[in-house]
């Protein structure tokens, strides 16, 4: 496993697929465009007279096309995790986080949710919080869920994610259990070093995020509200919720800006030209919650001090973007809100320097920033 | 205040970098002949693998001169006038003054003596001159990542004999790239060259004149460990074998190196037997340099010419052990260019190593050392074990007298303040291994280490 586990990684840079050569672009173009006709099927079969998704998946005999993006997703987490363990599998966290990753979409975001409606049950995702899944603390999907379902998903987001992020930092959750960060890690290993580690690709994505989070619990919130009064006021329940499926409203606009644009669209479509993370990064609500809690939290990366030859193998492969090596040669151990603790830095230092801890000792300062 | 440092690698740097943030005003001016960027020069192999990018090992964004304000001058310092207190320029280029200058010229690589060395194809490992054109006999070109910026800069103001001279790859006259590459020298920048051809699909032929890979660090029992692993990998590793001569074929390329043991056929050769302090260029100058070449400092790497300092690889420190030579390492030339920040600054500070310690990669092993590992001592006893399954690795604890004085560590993570400090506390062997998983620094979900009396 020792030597396999290094297969490729070395020459990741001689690639083009995996350099924004000629075929990284258009990897990129045929997944923007998937994502595209997934979304608005119908904007697409009312212009060409074809549905290409739900026909294929009727001829295949799934229900509709979601079945079939399910089945897509799946297949593309289980191949991207043979490549992630053939290039990092020498690594023992990395094999046991990779593993349980791919199970947990394989379980619980795919199979529980397909087979349930076949037993008449309803189709719940068990590994989705809000705010990721944005709609399940809205009221009315929380009337419409199963009582065990409602309670779980309330304690999961409001409790159980937040604990647990104090304790062992977020990426219990981006690296273990979410299926964004799933697909992030095994389809979109081979662009990983694309991430920008750049000043300003940083001062974006506290600012990007900042925003989609903030507009995210607005959203919540405003539509609690309406579900309250918005019966007496009929102009805040047209602003909030929209009369009609169709209408523009602040709800449908989060939910066609953030969950289909910036989480699909832009989030996996572009995995070839600027890494796997684009949606984690920069937009996603729940890692900036989560984010924000870490820095609270026990989690941290140790830096051993007076070993670190500045080779910057750390920062290349950090998916997210985190200059790691500005901390390890200037000995500081560190908690950046935006890790997601996958355990890439401490894995590819050639000296052994950094070390993922979420234990209570605190042995050496640590630095936020 | 006019403040020259000549080199931009870590010492040179640092250096500037403190004086910058004492004092905003200064003029500080980096000579630098080797590249535009500071670079980490320990992570050449991985630009030459393609796992890097030239960007990639560069420590600070290419913005960097100009938010220091630092002026920078591309050519070869070729003397330093310490009376009219100016640096001298290659190419014509008028000459530098300074109030202070620091010399961070860093190493070279130690010049094959053997007839042939100068073949085409015949090459080394050190600097990024040298990694073009191993790129080039490797690959037959620069990675995705592509070149450094203005990799030729240098050119208009140079000499023949500097080390960053591009060399012609042999590829070129062959028309192709290597496809038998070999690699003269048993230590740290061998076995990265011979890494380096492994990612490219090749068998490099691995000549080595000890009986063991490393002696300076390693005993037969790990080195053979070692050795195993880079034949599993695909290096032919070739002990006790003393290289005669390079031979040339008719083009002018290097055919094949020819040994105690008889010729091996090669078309690329990367000749790794060390490096040297990069001082010839001070030939001229009155600026003491030790037999070595090292630049002779005092305590505060004060050189023998006033209001000039010298740091990093071209620097004869004094070392743990008293003796004086140069400290080829990466994080003492950090901490010696920050001593030196602080001389240019004119607050004389001195330098101290404390026990030795280091680290390193071979292949996909890690290296952990700290305290006197090879050195023989009197009445050394050496506690030795190698695991096996899972995690494989060998650890050694030396003592003398009862006292734990060394550790050598490969195929696990050590944190080596812990180490050090046992050795410092002079405990006993016995008081050492049942806390030894204490200094334990292994990823999450490693096993720990189990052996007896562990």
């Amino acid at each position: 496993m020792d030597q396999q586990g290094q297969n490729g990684l070395l020459a990741t840079y001689r690639e083009g697929w995996r350099n924004r050569g000629v075929l990284g672009f258009v990897i990129s173009t045929m997944l923007i465009a998937f994502y595209v006709v997934l979304y608005w099927e119908h904007k697409v079969e009312a212009r060409f007279g074809v549905a290409p998704l739900t026909a294929l998946s009727e001829s295949i005999g799934l229900r509709n096309r979601w079945y079939l993006y399910g089945v897509l997703y799946s297949v593309a987490m289980v191949g991207g995790g043979i490549y992630y363990l053939r290039r990092h599998g020498n690594s023992r966290y990395n094999r046991v986080r990779i593993t349980v990753n791919v199970a947990i979409q394989i379980a619980l975001g795919f199979t529980l949710p397909f087979v349930m409606p076949l037993f008449g049950g309803q189709e719940v995702y068990f590994s989705y919080f809000w705010p990721l899944k944005y709609d399940y603390l809205y009221p009315q999907t929380l009337e419409s869920l199963p009582l065990y379902f409602a309670v779980y998903t309330v304690i999961g987001s409001l409790l159980a994610a937040p604990v647990l992020a104090l304790v062992y930092g977020k990426r219990w959750y981006c690296s273990w259990v979410c299926g964004c960060g799933g697909l992030a890690n095994t389809f979109g290993d081979p662009w990983r070093h694309l991430t920008s580690k750049s000043d300003k690709s940083w001062r974006f994505e506290k600012v990007s995020i900042g925003i989609v989070f903030v507009l995210a619990l607005a959203t919540t919130a405003l539509i609690v509200v309406d579900w309250k009064i918005g019966a007496q006021h009929p102009t805040l329940h047209r602003v909030v919720a929209g009369n009609d499926w169709r209408d523009w409203s602040l709800k449908s606009f989060y939910g066609f800006a953030v969950g289909a644009v910036l989480a699909g669209v832009v989030g996996t479509g572009l995995y070839p030209l600027f890494g796997p993370r684009v949606w984690c990064r920069n937009f996603c609500p729940m890692a900036a919650m989560l984010g924000l809690i870490q820095k609270l939290g026990r989690y941290r990366i140790t830096v051993k001090p007076g070993m670190c030859i500045s080779c910057g193998n750390c920062s290349t492969y950090c998916e997210m973007g985190i200059d790691v090596r500005s901390y390890a040669q200037n000995d500081e151990s560190f908690t950046r809100a935006s890790c997601v603790g996958c355990g890439m830095c401490a894995h590819m230092c050639p000296r052994g320097v950094l070390k993922l801890e979420s234990t209570g000792r605190r042995s050496l300062a640590v630095v936020d920033s | 205040m006019r403040i020259v440092i000549i080199g931009n690698g870590v010492a040179g740097m640092e250096a500037a970098i403190a004086v910058r943030e004492a004092e905003a005003s200064w003029q500080i001016t980096v000579i630098s002949e080797e590249s535009d960027h500071f670079f980490s020069r320990t992570a050449l192999m991985w630009v030459c693998c393609g796992q890097m990018s030239h960007r990639d090992i560069e420590p600070f964004e290419r913005d960097a001169y100009a938010r220091f304000g630092f002026r920078r001058v591309r050519a070869r310092a070729v003397g330093v006038d310490t009376r009219g207190h100016r640096v001298l320029l290659a190419g014509g280029l008028s000459p530098v003054p300074y109030d202070r200058l620091l010399i961070a010229s860093g190493s070279a690589p130690r010049r094959g003596p053997w007839p042939g060395s100068d073949a085409h194809g015949v090459g080394h490992f050190v600097t990024m001159q040298d990694l073009s054109w191993y790129e080039n006999e490797i690959h037959g070109g620069a990675s995705r990542g592509g070149p450094p910026p203005r990799a030729t800069a240098h050119l208009s103001a140079t000499t023949a004999d500097s080390p960053y001279q591009f060399r012609e790859p042999g590829a070129e006259l062959h028309g192709r790239v290597a496809s038998k590459p070999a690699v003269i020298g048993g230590g740290l920048i061998g076995i990265e060259a011979a890494e380096v051809a492994v990612a490219a699909g090749l068998r490099p032929a691995f000549f080595i004149r000890e009986e063991w890979f490393w002696p300076i660090a390693l005993e037969p029992r790990e080195a053979q460990w070692i050795g195993k692993r880079m034949g599993e990998h695909g290096v032919e590793v070739h002990l006790n074998h003393e290289v005669e001569s390079l031979e040339v074929d008719p083009i002018g390329a290097v055919s094949a190196v020819k040994t105690n043991h008889g010729p091996y056929e090669a078309d690329c050769v990367v000749i790794a037997i060390g490096v040297v302090p990069n001082t010839g260029w001070l030939a001229n100058s009155d600026i003491e340099r030790d037999e070595r070449g090292g630049i002779v400092v005092d305590e505060a790497l004060q050189t023998s010419a006033e209001d000039v300092l010298a740091a990093g690889d071209c620097a004869s420190v004094r070392w743990f052990d008293g003796s004086r030579r140069p400290e080829q390492l990466w994080y003492t030339a950090r901490d010696q260019g920050r001593i030196a920040g602080r001389g240019l600054l004119g607050n004389r500070s001195s330098y101290a190593r404390g026990t030795w310690y280091n680290s390193a990669k071979l292949m996909d092993i890690e290296y952990t050392t700290a305290g006197l590992v090879n050195f023989d001592l009197e009445r050394e006893t050496n506690w030795f074990f190698e695991e096996t399954g899972k995690v494989r690795s060998t650890t050694r604890v030396v003592s003398q007298d009862d006292r734990v004085v060394g550790f050598n560590m490969l195929g696990r993570r050590w944190d080596h303040t812990v180490l050090i400090k046992w050795i410092e506390e002079r405990r006993s062997l016995s008081w050492v291994l049942p806390r030894l998983h204490q200094a334990a620094f292994d990823t999450e979900l490693v096993p720990p280490l189990q052996a007896p009396g562990v």
